[in-house]
């Protein structure tokens, strides 16, 4: 028995990802249907450098969902990290390594206050990330702003470079889905979150340090969010602070498709990963047929609904 | 015998693979105040819902005021004059008590626009029917919960109502309010008013109740007028075999243990004014009181969840300053908190995670969490508290309230070695795993932990504590030991100190005022 199965309720998430899998499937055989270029190497490649943004700030974001809060900042520290990161390798690009871990560690830090307001002010996360977004926005576009800088081609290599066919963008994604997987369901502090998502109360009165354990959660959030701005720099080679606006909401989108419920305390990146590659694979194959992207908005929204749907236990 | 209100006849009904009621006969006169008895799962609430409407029968015959009936809904029961007030209260909390009172008839003005004034006093008649002194204008999450109670009462008493059917009410309150609620509902009783009363404290049905039915897994396992029963009866027709004893057997020598639980002169917070007392290992004490009389505070407080302003607790030989429940469990203290659901379990999750929930670091090796390790402790824990789950695996929201309350048990058990503080450990749990129970508690004691246990219940306080302490008013008021120990002593205590404490209390403002 896996160790997914001894701590949650097998049938209700199972059902989650059997949907979200057969709905893939259906993408995969009309995908394969209309176009012999759909089921290649080279479009999974692409796939998986359109989704790399998507699914980091998503992870983090699962985090935050399965805690029983909510990251509204992510989309603004995503820009703000794009800005910060072109702007600086512009002006030392042989600073690579400095530029990187700067990035990492502000980002990671803005998260982690997000958290620790969030405590201090006894108020829901929603309102703290909603209040940091509009700060760090404005702080961005105080900074820049039009779309500017640039980066050194090591770093737009990060967005486009390859291992053999493998591109960097699919090894970094699955790598920090399989290491989050294995946080959440094999450590202490992941099981802990799962305990404070599911009954606050209960998990201070077990003894477990809640405060902490937010904390660690925004800033694996901001961490998150911050790796992503650092791919999106690279896939853009500008820093823009504009561009991860629309990222707060699409991020929430593969977390409850992916059957992590929005109460907090039940659901996983598994099922993130799942509705990842539904969203991903859904553009991406709209793209294809030609489809304008005003109906890619409308189709997404339908199949949001329809998974979500689908599974909620019915009352009689 | 005047004619009955209610009368059904064979009841069915049916789920998938359950048969919750079976052939049901079940009458209520008016002006009779009939308890309905059962253990959880007998079929109680199936048969209120089918009463209120809620719930369709399968098969059987309604007859409400001598006329057949078939309700489509709960509202067209509840226009017919049957109302249902659940133990969970609907209540809006932040609309006044006139709103909630007549939530769905406010009177318009000519304008067709809500009029406040003419509502307010339609409330005020309903609630001087039962007598209340409750202000109508009063927001309902100021209220005590027993008058929260009387303004769902009140609710029923806007319309023409003949049936009242009562859901527990006494869980939540206790002492006077419940006395409160008895006067009241002798009143309707009074007014022709067929009253359908449950509750698992079999004291209070023969406080109150004319006549009681028994149902026993979905039958009717016995009608009786009250005066014709005793406690034992009761209980052997509810739980379908007799139970010898209750309670266990206190140990044959008094335990002589060393003290593991000294507090002195406590003083935290608004409710606990002045607390002293002691648990030595292999002890049961009983803590009893009203609610509201800081018991619940006093006990946060030993487990390091509430700030000391004043005084001391010791555990063991040294003196402690808790920061927090941590502390506490590393401490060996566990604490069974009164509201599982809210404060206990983590209802989404499997009966093994929460047994190991404040041991991870016991299942964690090289840093990692080991399911088998985890599921060796669920399983001996589940096996030693006779635990009813299909697997350890299985979500706890699946199981019944006497196997939650285990759960818990299995839970603390291992992480309290010296002392395990319960609150209510037998709230909303039915009679045969009460039993249980109180014989689990007992094995602890005599395994030579401190149990500190705070109850409601007085049967269960009398029948199971080596020695009670009453608190009244955040302080203790009364020690009782062996033999003295009765519900009369513990009553005495509690409520003579109450009246004299709230005299005390009034005394000073008058003359500042």
């Amino acid at each position: 028995m896996s160790a997914l199965a001894v701590v949650f309720h097998r049938n209700r998430l199972m059902s989650s990802y059997l949907i979200v899998a057969a709905l893939i499937a259906v993408l995969l055989v009309s995908g394969a249907a209309l176009s012999d270029r759909f089921l290649t190497l080279r479009n999974l490649s692409n796939l998986f450098q359109q989704a790399v943004v998507l699914g980091l700030v998503s992870l983090g974001q699962t985090f935050v969902i399965l805690l029983g809060g909510i990251d509204l900042s992510i989309g603004a520290l995503v820009s703000a990290v794009t800005v910060a990161l072109a702007s600086f390798l512009e002006a030392q690009p042989d600073m690579i390594v400095v530029g990187l871990v700067a990035v990492l560690v502000a980002s990671s830090a803005v998260g982690a206050l997000n958290g620790i307001l969030t405590i201090a002010l006894r108020v829901h996360s929603l309102i703290v990330t909603l209040g940091m977004s509009s700060i760090i926005f404005g702080a961005a576009l105080m900074y820049r702003k039009e779309p500017g800088g640039s980066v050194p081609p090591v770093i737009e290599d990060l967005a486009y470079g390859s291992i053999g066919i493998v591109p960097y963008t699919a090894i970094a994604l699955i790598a920090v889905y399989l290491l989050a997987g294995l946080w959440l369901q094999r450590t202490r502090s992941g099981r802990m979150l799962y305990f404070v998502g599911g009954n606050y109360e209960s998990a201070r009165l077990n003894g477990i340090s809640v405060k902490w354990v937010t904390v660690l959660v925004y800033t694996l959030s901001g961490l998150c969010a911050g790796i992503a701005g650092i791919f999106l720099t690279a896939k853009t080679g500008v820093g823009d602070p504009r561009i991860g606006s629309a990222l707060t909401l699409q991020s929430i989108t593969p977390v409850v498709v992916g059957g992590t419920i929005l109460a907090g305390g039940t659901g996983g990146v598994f099922g993130t990963f799942l509705g990842l590659l539904l969203v991903s694979m859904l553009n991406n194959l709209l793209n294809f047929s030609g489809i304008s992207s005003f109906y890619q908005w409308v189709i997404q929204g339908i199949i949001i609904i329809l998974a979500v749907g689908l599974r909620t236990p019915k009352r009689d | 015998m005047s004619d009955p209100v209610l009368n059904l006849k064979a009841i069915e009904k049916y789920y998938p693979g359950v048969k919750p009621l079976d052939r049901v006969d079940f009458s209520v006169q008016s002006g009779e105040i009939h308890a309905l008895l059962g253990e959880n799962g007998a079929g109680k609430s199936t048969l209120t819902r089918i009463i209120g409407g809620a719930t369709k029968p399968d098969s059987g015959v309604i007859e409400y005021c001598g006329q057949v009936v078939h309700w489509r809904s709960p509202k067209q029961a509840r226009d017919a004059g049957i109302h249902v007030i659940h133990q969970e209260l609907a209540l809006f909390p932040e609309l006044t008590v006139a709103e909630n009172i007549l939530i769905d008839n406010q009177p318009r003005n000519a304008l067709g626009f809500i009029s406040t004034s003419a509502g307010i006093k339609r409330a005020e008649e309903a609630l001087n029917r039962l007598g209340v002194a409750i202000a109508a204008r009063a927001r309902v999450q100021d209220l005590p919960l027993a008058d929260q109670q009387m303004v769902e009462i009140a609710k029923a008493l806007v319309g023409e109502v003949k049936l009242l059917i009562l859901d527990e009410p006494t869980a939540v309150i206790s002492g006077r309010e419940v006395d409160l609620l008895f006067d009241n509902m002798r009143r309707l009783r009074r007014a022709g008013i067929g009253i359908v009363y449950i509750s698992h404290r079999l004291e209070e049905i023969f406080e109150i109740a004319d006549r009681v039915t028994i149902l026993k897994d979905g039958r009717v396992a016995g009608v009786s007028a009250v005066r014709d029963l005793t406690r034992e009866s009761m209980i052997s027709m509810m739980v379908g075999r007799r139970l010898e004893q209750i309670f266990p057997a206190r140990p044959a020598t008094p335990s002589v243990g060393q003290v593991v639980l000294q507090v002195n002169r406590l003083r935290a917070g608004p409710r606990v004014k002045d607390v002293s007392l002691s648990v030595r290992a292999g002890e049961i004490v009983g803590v009893a009181g009203m609610v509201g009389s800081g018991r619940t505070e006093i006990a946060q407080a030993i487990f390091g969840d509430r700030s000391i302003e004043a005084g001391e607790i010791s555990i063991g030989d040294s003196p402690q300053r808790l920061d927090g429940p941590r502390s506490a469990i590393a401490l060996g203290l566990g604490y069974l908190t009164e509201s599982r659901k809210d404060e206990g379990l983590f209802l989404g999750m499997s009966v093994a995670a929460n047994i190991v929930a404040p041991m991870l670091g016991a299942v964690t090796k090289y840093g990692l969490l080991q399911a088998r390790m985890e599921q060796t402790i669920a399983k001996e824990q589940i096996a030693a508290f006779s635990v009813a789950t299909p697997s350890c695996g299985t979500r706890v929201h699946n199981l019944s309230g006497g196997n939650q309350q285990k759960v818990l048990f299995s839970r603390w058990s291992r992480i309290a070695s010296r002392l395990l503080i319960l609150d209510e450990p037998t709230r909303g749990v039915d009679v045969g795993a009460k039993v249980e129970i109180y014989r689990l508690i007992r094995e602890l004691a005599d395994k030579g932990i401190a149990v500190l246990m705070i109850s409601s219940e007085l049967p269960e306080v009398v029948g199971l504590s080596d020695r009670v302490i009453v608190v009244a008013q955040g302080r203790v008021v009364g020690e009782l030991e062996g033999p003295a120990i009765s519900e009369e002593s513990i009553m005495n205590y509690a409520v003579v100190s109450t009246e004299r404490g709230a005299d005390l209390a009034r005394g000073p403002k008058e003359i500042t005022a």
